[in-house]
């Protein structure tokens, strides 16, 4: 079945899964996106009283003893959520795993991994000494743990690791994956993001930076990506899974082909830490090089969804290089972050997962919360309601800490 | 030392059109703080594990590590960048420069075609112990900016990029302690794949905090030989009593053979082929009978068009528990048969101590010196043999061997499998 030319073999999605404040599925987050919902909420995780900002975008009503009453006790949450969004994701594919496993690679994007075991288990450590921290407390916290997981839940033998790239991750997973069947090193590739940041440090952290917003009056209504009065982004948690598939052997099985790959590419500024060059020239070029791979104008581009995190600076900027790439045609631009929060390693997959289903259903998903333009940003945000459009492709938009561009594009199926 | 003939052989090219070769190595480790440094002691046998001086251990199972001595990051990195960076990505900074600076190639003239992929399996462990106890001790509102920053396990990558001003492909590979094997592998795939010309690649950690060291104790993972710090890392001997934890950094420049040879780069090694796995089994145990490291070997090899009787030096994982060093040596018997008997291989491990993300790419810079000096680094503190582990381990001393292909292998929790195939320099063409 394998295309003797590797670099021959194009890649389409055949699956996905995700979990998010939004719901426990794909179709649950979907249809809350495109109604204009939010899953943004005051913290229940923590006592999040003394804290600069008291909301996230908490996952609810998720009973993690779906994945085995003592197998779930031995997973970090980021691990949960992995394992739940690759189930929804092999089982919407029709894909047997069971079928060559060494073929089949697992790639999950996470920018800290099991924060969560890691932090209770310093503290632990600091109240009871040493010895009594438990010997789960490694193997839960290394971010490795969700693809590790994965492949142990669906039987995946082939590559597995992660990719750490703050925010970038779970876009970065879906670019590898592609390659590495494009490379003929595998199949099929189960690829996404998975975060569970909301605790004490990671918020604390975030506050510290002035990264979040602290509209603590009024959650639903916080998080404004490109409007004029945004004041920072707010943590989400939750995980998104692509089945990656040969595009002849998904044909071959005759499976469902939600989209292709396209196009995907990967930057780095080289320029700080956290702060992202006025140009935002490394984000232009990860941006040309998704639509040069994908062999698309940028004209052909239906819809963007953007990383748009609702911070003064990365809303100017990607802006801004909006207008670079697309000239004065730019695409209509949503930000999803004001309904799902900023999942962080998860949302460059949660968002990819997003935007293909926009195209599968020519519906745009809206930017909530948007009240009053920033004269600065001119973009066609699709401000508050969803829109009906057909589109042939569409490009999402990550960037993180450290200096990382990562920008996909998908195509309907041909 | 011993000595001993080599048969060299003469394989066909390799079935890739773009070869990468290694024109650049940075290490800093337990035992030296540069790859001559670090590579004299090796050859020698120097163990670098003593006594944990970073914190106070006592009433820890383990009171020692492999840390890296005489370190001024102040110094190297500058009074005030320091301060901004976990020692992880210090480390990594100070390995960059070298293997750049070896390498001697102009970053600044095709920045964008320059990628950096620093693997690490935990990140910025010192600066989030401090983080969290900052929240607990004096409340959520003292935590400093430069936390999340200098927490996050992709910042060593992203600081090297700005500390060379590589703009291509960056990310993290994580995967445990295959985790720098990973960014090694994955980089030669980019390159290849025609996504940069070269790519600063490696691993680096600094694991030996409070947490880690508990951490690894809670599972029973570290040796326990607190008498005896040089003599606890002990792989394949029968008294291997579990691993011991180190930091480190180690960054090789790969680089696309062509655009070495263009601009006269001295051609220091290759990276030939590059096979990864997934035993899909348990969170912490390798596989039953070395199946996944097995299926990674043979992969490699194929994909280096090479067979096992070109290999002549095995760099092992060997972390000196009991369950690796059992299961690897299967792994090795089942991908080599017969011939695993007559392949000299090592675990370096056993002076360096276990380096996690590290690990790898450490190994491939020690197996590259290897084959460029016709020396096989020995597997130190062999005292009583295992029969579970009955292949050759080099043991103890050193040994004179003009190996020309080398395997370096590497498996971390999660069960991630990764073996890389190198080439000494006399493989590969002086111009083409």
């Amino acid at each position: 079945m394998q295309d003797p030319t590797p670099s021959s073999r194009r890649v389409v999605v055949t699956g996905m899964g995700t979990i998010s404040a939004l719901g426990l599925d794909l179709p649950a987050t979907w249809s809350a996106v495109i109604a204009g919902g939010t899953g943004i909420a005051p913290i229940t995780r923590f006592d999040a009283s003394e804290f600069p900002t008291t909301f996230a975008a908490e996952v609810k009503g998720f009973d993690p003893a779906v994945l085995g009453r003592k197998e779930h006790r031995r997973m970090d949450r980021v691990t949960q959520f992995a394992v739940v969004a690759a189930r929804e994701a092999v089982a919407s594919a029709g894909l047997d795993t069971s079928s060559a496993p060494e073929r089949i690679a697992v790639i999950v994007g996470t920018a800290m991994g099991g924060i969560e075991t890691y932090s209770e288990n310093v503290r632990t450590l600091m109240a009871h000494g040493p010895r009594r921290i438990s010997p789960f407390a490694v193997p839960m916290a290394i971010p490795n743990m969700a693809p590790g997981c994965v492949a142990i839940d669906i039987g995946a033998k082939g590559p597995n690791f992660a990719i750490a790239s703050s925010f970038t991750g779970g876009a970065n997973a879906i670019v590898e994956g592609a390659r590495m069947i494009r490379a003929g090193r595998a199949d099929v590739a189960v690829v996404g993001g998975s975060e569970a940041p909301i605790t004490p440090i990671v918020s604390a952290g975030f506050a510290a930076m002035g990264a979040l917003s602290d509209r603590n009056d009024d959650p639903h209504h916080a998080v404004k990506p490109f409007d004029l009065h945004r004041n920072g982004c707010v943590l989400g948690e939750g995980a998104a899974m692509l089945v990656l598939e040969d595009r002849q052997r998904a044909i071959a099985r005759g499976a469902t082909i939600l989209a292709e790959v396209a196009g995907g590419a990967n930057t780095a500024d080289a320029f700080h830490q956290v702060a992202l060059p006025d140009d935002g020239e490394g984000l232009v070029r990860a941006m040309r090089g998704a639509l040069a791979e994908a062999g698309i104008a940028p004209d052909g581009i239906g819809y963007l969804n953007a990383h748009g995190t609702a911070t003064e600076m990365n809303d100017r900027v990607e802006a801004a290089v909006i207008h670079t790439v697309f000239g004065a045609d730019t695409p209509p631009v949503s930000s999803t972050k004001a309904a799902t929060g900023h999942t962080l390693g998860a949302a460059g997959a949660l968002e990819a997962a997003i935007a293909i289903e926009a195209l599968r259903h020519g519906i745009l998903p809206p930017t909530r919360n948007h009240d009053d333009d920033d004269p600065g940003i001119a973009l066609d945000v699709i401000p508050n309601v969803a829109r009906k459009a057909r589109i042939d492709a569409v490009m999402s938009n990550s960037m993180g800490f450290g200096g990382h561009n990562t920008v996909l594009v998908f195509t309907r199926p041909a | 030392m011993t000595d001993s003939a080599a048969t060299p052989n003469a394989p066909a090219a390799p079935p890739h059109a773009r070869r990468v070769v290694v024109t650049g190595m940075g290490a800093i480790c337990a035992v030296g703080n540069d790859v001559p440094a670090v590579w004299d002691a090796i050859r020698s046998g120097r163990s670098g594990i003593a006594p944990i001086t970073r914190f106070d251990a006592t009433g820890f199972e383990t009171t020692f590590a492999g840390e890296v001595k005489d370190f001024d990051p102040a110094a190297t990195l500058g009074r005030k960048e320091y301060r901004r960076l976990d020692r992880y990505s210090q480390l990594a900074i100070v390995a960059a420069r070298e293997a750049v600076a070896q390498a001697g190639i102009d970053i600044a003239s095709d920045p964008t075609r320059v990628g950096v992929m620093i693997g690490s399996a935990m990140g910025g462990m010192e600066t989030l112990e401090a983080g969290v106890e900052t929240v607990v001790t004096q409340g959520p509102k003292r935590v400093s900016p430069f936390f999340m920053p200098m927490m996050l396990p992709n910042m060593a990558s992203g600081n090297v990029a700005i500390d060379l001003g590589a703009k291509g492909p960056n990310f993290a590979a994580v995967s445990a302690c295959a985790s720098s094997a990973h960014a090694i592998g994955e980089s030669l795939q980019m390159i290849r794949d025609g996504r940069a010309d070269a790519i600063v690649a490696g691993g680096s950690e600094a694991p030996i905090t409070r947490m880690g060291v508990a951490g690894f104790n809670a599972m029973g993972a570290l040796s326990t030989r607190n008498d005896d710090p040089a003599g606890a890392s002990r792989p394949f001997d029968a008294g291997r009593d579990g691993f011991v934890l180190a930091e480190g950094a180690a960054v090789i420049v790969m680089e696309e053979l062509q655009h070495a040879l263009d601009r006269g780069a001295t051609i220091l090694g290759e990276v030939r082929g590059y096979a990864t796995t997934d035993d899909a089994n348990h969170m912490v145990q390798p596989g039953p009978g070395g199946e996944g490291i097995a299926r990674a070997m043979d992969l490699a090899l194929a994909d280096a068009g090479l067979t096992t009787t070109d290999i002549q030096y095995i760099n092992a994982h060997g972390t000196s528990t009991q369950l690796n060093e059992k299961l690897e040596t299967e792994g090795l018997k089942k991908a080599f048969g017969d011939r695993a008997y007559q392949i000299p291989l090592s675990s370096t491990k056993s002076m360096t101590g276990h380096l996690l993300g590290t690990a790898g790419s450490l190994e491939a810079v020690i197996t590259l010196c290897a084959m460029r000096d016709g020396i096989l680094p020995p597997t130190i503190n062999q005292v009583t043999p295992d029969p579970d582990c009955d292949l050759d381990c080099i043991p103890n001393v050193a040994r004179a061997v003009q190996a020309t292909y080398a395997m370096s292998n590497s498996m971390g929790f999660g069960g991630h499998n990764v073996s890389l195939i190198l080439g000494a320099a006399s493989t590969v063409p002086a111009s083409r």
